[in-house]
């Protein structure tokens, strides 16, 4: 007995054995040729059919979503195996997509601080400052008019207006259009959306609560009256924080990035072969 | 409370009466009453309970990011969040390493990355029982299922990357890129939208493509994320998904039952569907009937009419009358090139054909399944919704800026030898909304209504109203929007049973886009199911820039011209009108016949986005490249049922 526990042969049998077992143990059965759908496979297709279609699959379906599992498993096998992974210009991007995603992702894992917020408000006030806002009262006059020519309707109704004040009734006064006649406090932006930059412009300088103009805009001009007007301010952390927390998650995320590329370039040596430079024509760099 | 407060009370309640009512209530006439009903001064201030809208709204519905498996193929890098910036007015990097920013900020976006590469990522840790051996391993399995997959997946990558993962689960493929793009997806739109400010859609695009035949549909949800992340996005792959649109109806039924939510679908590119968008026979072996149109009636609430692969209003083919039909049409084939076009196909691809045999259908089965609005988005697959012609950066990431973007081959089926050039893809579209405020309930309501309009990039504003009792004076009236609220039904409205000798009158209205180019005319498009039970079709001039006159026998208005110098790509406001504006009578109604009614709007002449590449890059563009553009929006319809 003893004498066989020391044959050569049983070594190698045993030993062979236990790298079979090791291999068994850590590839789970799924070395080449072998594909096992466990239980939780099965559970995890269905789960994932019912969050589609909200309910449970048929018999047939879930054979269906095996059927499908199985053949990616095989394909996938071969295909990796056959080299097919490699030089393939859209896995790559994907890979490289996945890697990016991961140093990203690891940024969410350490979450921005009071201190942190605060400094970033403080260092960025222009990206969350509340827009300037503004109600006014506008008088429209075309600029091809029938009768008095644009420029002198508008000083002839700027006076008229004036006289009347800021409650003038000015139901019938100036030429038809679909530009609203009043405007209720709102952003000066939507100001510029409606009427265009330069009259957004001129009706941020006009002073308050008197008819002023003529003021142009892309539809002809207007003479204005600001009713009311809001200055921009930095709001509190506190009105803001989910958008703070944002910037500075996204900033994170982009040196997340730069670190991830600067890293990798310090456990690589990378060569560019130029070609033999031709005459100055520049194909060298880029 | 003392005599000076009070006096100021008074004083200023006359004031705010003298300044709010008389714009209310004395527009000659009865105009006054009628007003009143859209301001009832009931409420102290004479602004509150405006219950219309007042500003358009434009946005995309319709971008991908490199989250898109074939955006990020062709070279896209951005992702949601980049396309948000972009959107709400920031300058950012594009693709190809250029700075871009938009001429003013949008007020919506739609990113609606394809739903088939979205789904969660296999769960391989299921398949593994060793795991559970190992304490750690097994707590992962656990969290796994209970459906904190993302937690355990974030601390399998955190503790690999800090060396602490499990020696034993150290060879266990596919645990460390874990990551849910739908959820991704999800959460780039909560952490942008801002309500009355940007609106950050919930979105996916169903890319249903068998044969190369496109019936790509995109879903727009109500809802915020929590109820959108209750469930994976509709795929086109069986068992998961399905190719046919009526299977995505179902999920859409289950998602609204599941969560309570709100989904809606648009159809985008009938023009590549070669000829199955928008059948009247039978689709998928099943007959189209009753059934099949309620359904789709109930869903399909928009189309795209125009988007960078093509416009899909009207076709020179179908409307030989309309001499603004051939605008920037893809007639060669299907999507991928495969199939050549052929004629037939045409009629149930294009959108002015599917509101006519929509009428036929309703006629026949009693449901009108092709009562769809308007909208437009761009399907850039950039992540950048630049659709301006000066500003354009391309639907792919190889055609943003470039010297060769006007000489390239965008693709080509060698077996057909069908090719579609990159000069033939359009700077375009946004979609127009007239939503009471910029909220995703707010705009997804105008939406389901149909209040929508497309517009081939530039922001005109456009207004379309049908009632029975407009009157040319309602075009001089100082608050139409008010008038046309009143009196009848905005874009995407209905109207029923004429009252005796009535006809349908429209109210419409067009500004400018405040730095675009003037408008050169405003058109009604009616369609009817004639006494024969056949489809008809007229094209009206309603509306004009300066002092033409209507051709007598044809009625129709001569060209307005153009002020296009190519070579230089600019243009001049020196013809056109800023602003048109006029109330129409439909001249030839019939109460018994079934019609609709939309309008369309259309610029003067202006460079297209290859006359400015021409100009910017020095380069000859190629032979048959169309360097000029006529822009224009087009409105939902307006319905007439006897």
């Amino acid at each position: 007995m003893r004498k066989a526990l020391r044959e050569p042969l049983l070594h190698f049998l045993v030993l062979g054995l236990l790298l079979f077992a090791f291999f068994e143990w850590r590839g789970g059965g799924a070395g080449a040729g072998r594909i096992v759908v466990t239980a939780g496979q099965l559970q995890h297709f269905a789960a994932g059919f019912a969050r589609t279609w909200q309910r449970e699959p048929t018999e047939s379906e879930l054979k269906g979503l095996v059927d499908e599992y199985v053949k990616e498993e095989m394909a996938a096998r071969e295909a990796v195996a056959e080299g097919l992974d490699r030089d393939d210009a859209i896995i790559r991007k994907r890979l490289r997509q996945k890697l990016e995603f991961l140093a990203e992702d690891a940024v969410d894992q350490a979450p921005p601080t009071e201190a942190d917020l605060r400094a970033w408000l403080t260092t960025h006030p222009d990206a969350f400052r509340v827009e300037g806002q503004v109600a006014l009262r506008q008088v429209f006059v075309r600029r091809e008019r029938p009768g008095a020519s644009a420029t002198a309707e508008a000083a002839r109704l700027l006076a008229r207006l004036r006289v009347a004040g800021s409650g003038a009734d000015t139901a019938r006064l100036g030429d038809p259009t679909t530009l609203p006649p009043e405007l209720s406090l709102g952003p000066v932006r939507e100001v510029g959306l409606t009427y265009g930059d330069a009259f957004a412009r001129a009706v941020e300088a006009a002073p308050l609560g008197q008819w002023t103009g003529p003021v142009e805009s892309a539809y002809g001009l207007h003479l204005i009256l600001v009713r009311e007007r809001l200055s921009p301010s930095v709001p509190d952390l506190a009105a803001v924080r989910p958008k703070v927390v944002g910037e500075v998650i996204a900033e994170r995320r982009k040196r997340a990035l730069t670190a991830l590329y600067d890293g990798l370039l310090t456990r690589y040596r990378v060569t560019i072969e130029h070609p033999a430079a031709p005459a100055a024509s520049g194909g060298a760099g880029r | 409370m003392a005599r000076g407060s009070s006096l100021r009370v008074v004083i200023g309640t006359l004031l705010l009466a003298a300044v709010g009512l008389p714009a209310l209530a004395q527009d000659a006439g009865h105009d006054g009453q009628i007003s009143e009903k859209a301001y009832p001064k009931k409420a102290y201030s004479p602004y509150a309970g405006r219950s219309y809208p007042t500003r358009p709204l434009f946005g995309d519905t319709h971008l991908h990011t490199a989250v898109s498996f074939d955006a990020g193929a062709f070279g896209a890098r951005l992702l949601p969040r980049d396309a948000y910036r972009l959107a709400r007015g920031e300058e950012i990097s594009s693709n190809s390493g250029q700075p871009v920013k938009l001429s003013r900020p949008l007020d919506w976006l739609v990113v609606a990355d394809h739903s088939d590469n979205m789904g969660f990522f296999p769960d391989l840790m299921a398949g593994k029982p060793e795991l559970l051996a190992d304490p750690t391993g097994r707590r992962w399995y656990e969290e796994i299922k209970n459906g904190q997959g993302a937690k355990a997946a974030m601390e399998i990558i955190v503790s690999f990357s800090k060396g602490t993962f499990p020696k034993d689960l150290m060879y266990f493929p596919g645990t460390r890129a874990y990551r849910s793009a739908w959820k991704d997806t999800i959460a780039a739109a909560e952490q942008y939208n801002e309500p009355g400010r940007f609106t950050a859609f919930i979105g996916y695009e169903w890319t249903s493509n068998t044969g190369g035949n496109n019936l790509h549909r995109n879903v727009v949800f109500r809802d915020n994320g929590d109820k959108a992340s209750q469930v994976e996005p509709f795929t086109v792959y069986p068992p998961f998904g399905s190719d046919n649109p009526v299977e995505l109806w179902k999920w859409m039924d289950a998602y609204e039952k599941k969560t309570g939510g709100s989904v809606l679908a648009i159809t985008h590119n009938g023009n590549l569907s070669n000829g199955r968008m928008f059948p009247v026979v039978e689709a998928f072996g099943k007959p189209i009937d009753r059934p099949y149109a309620e359904t789709r009636a109930r869903w399909e609430r928009l189309a795209e009419a125009t988007q960078t692969k093509g416009t899909g209003e009207a076709h020179p083919y179908l409307s030989p009358n309309d001499e603004f039909a051939d605008f920037e049409i893809w007639d060669k084939g299907n999507l991928d090139c495969s199939v050549p076009k052929k004629k037939e196909m045409l009629e149930f691809e294009y959108a002015r054909a599917a509101y006519k045999n929509g009428l036929k259908l309703e006629q026949k089965l009693g449901v009108n399944p092709y009562k769809f609005g308007l909208i437009s988005g761009s399907d850039a697959h950039t992540g950048l919704p630049a659709m301006e012609e000066e500003n354009f950066f391309g639907k792919t990431a190889p055609q943003e800026p470039s010297p060769e973007r006007t000489q390239a081959t965008f693709f080509a089926d060698p077996k057909t030898g069908l090719k579609v050039m990159d000069w033939e893809v359009g700077a375009s579209g946004y979609g127009a909304v007239w939503a009471t405020e910029n909220t995703r309930e707010a705009i997804w309501d105008a939406m389901q209504r149909k209040e929508t309009y497309s517009t081939t990039g530039p922001r005109m504003a456009v207004r379309f109203f049908g009632g029975w009792d407009f009157e040319p004076r309602d075009a001089q009236n100082r608050m139409p929007a008010a008038i046309g609220y009143v009196k009848g039904v905005p874009m995407g409205g209905d109207l029923k049973k004429a009252p005796a000798g009535k006809a349908p009158t429209f109210l419409v209205a067009a500004l400018k886009d405040p730095i675009g180019a003037n408008l050169d005319r405003v058109q009604v498009i009616k369609g009817w199911l004639d006494a024969k039970g056949e489809v008809q079709e007229q094209v009206y001039d309603v509306a004009w820039s300066g002092d033409r006159k209507a051709d007598s026998k044809s009625g129709k208005v001569p060209s307005v011209g153009s002020t296009v110098s190519v070579e230089e790509a600019t243009w001049t406001n020196t013809i056109g009108a800023p602003e048109l504006i006029t109330v129409w009578k439909d001249p030839a109604f019939d109460p018994a016949l079934r019609a609709f009614y939309y309008a369309r709007v259309i610029e003067i002449p202006t460079p297209r986005w290859t006359a400015y590449d021409a100009k910017r890059f020095g380069v000859k563009p190629l032979p048959g490249t169309r360097m000029t553009v006529t822009e224009r929006a087009y409105t939902s319809p307006i319905w007439y049922t006897p």
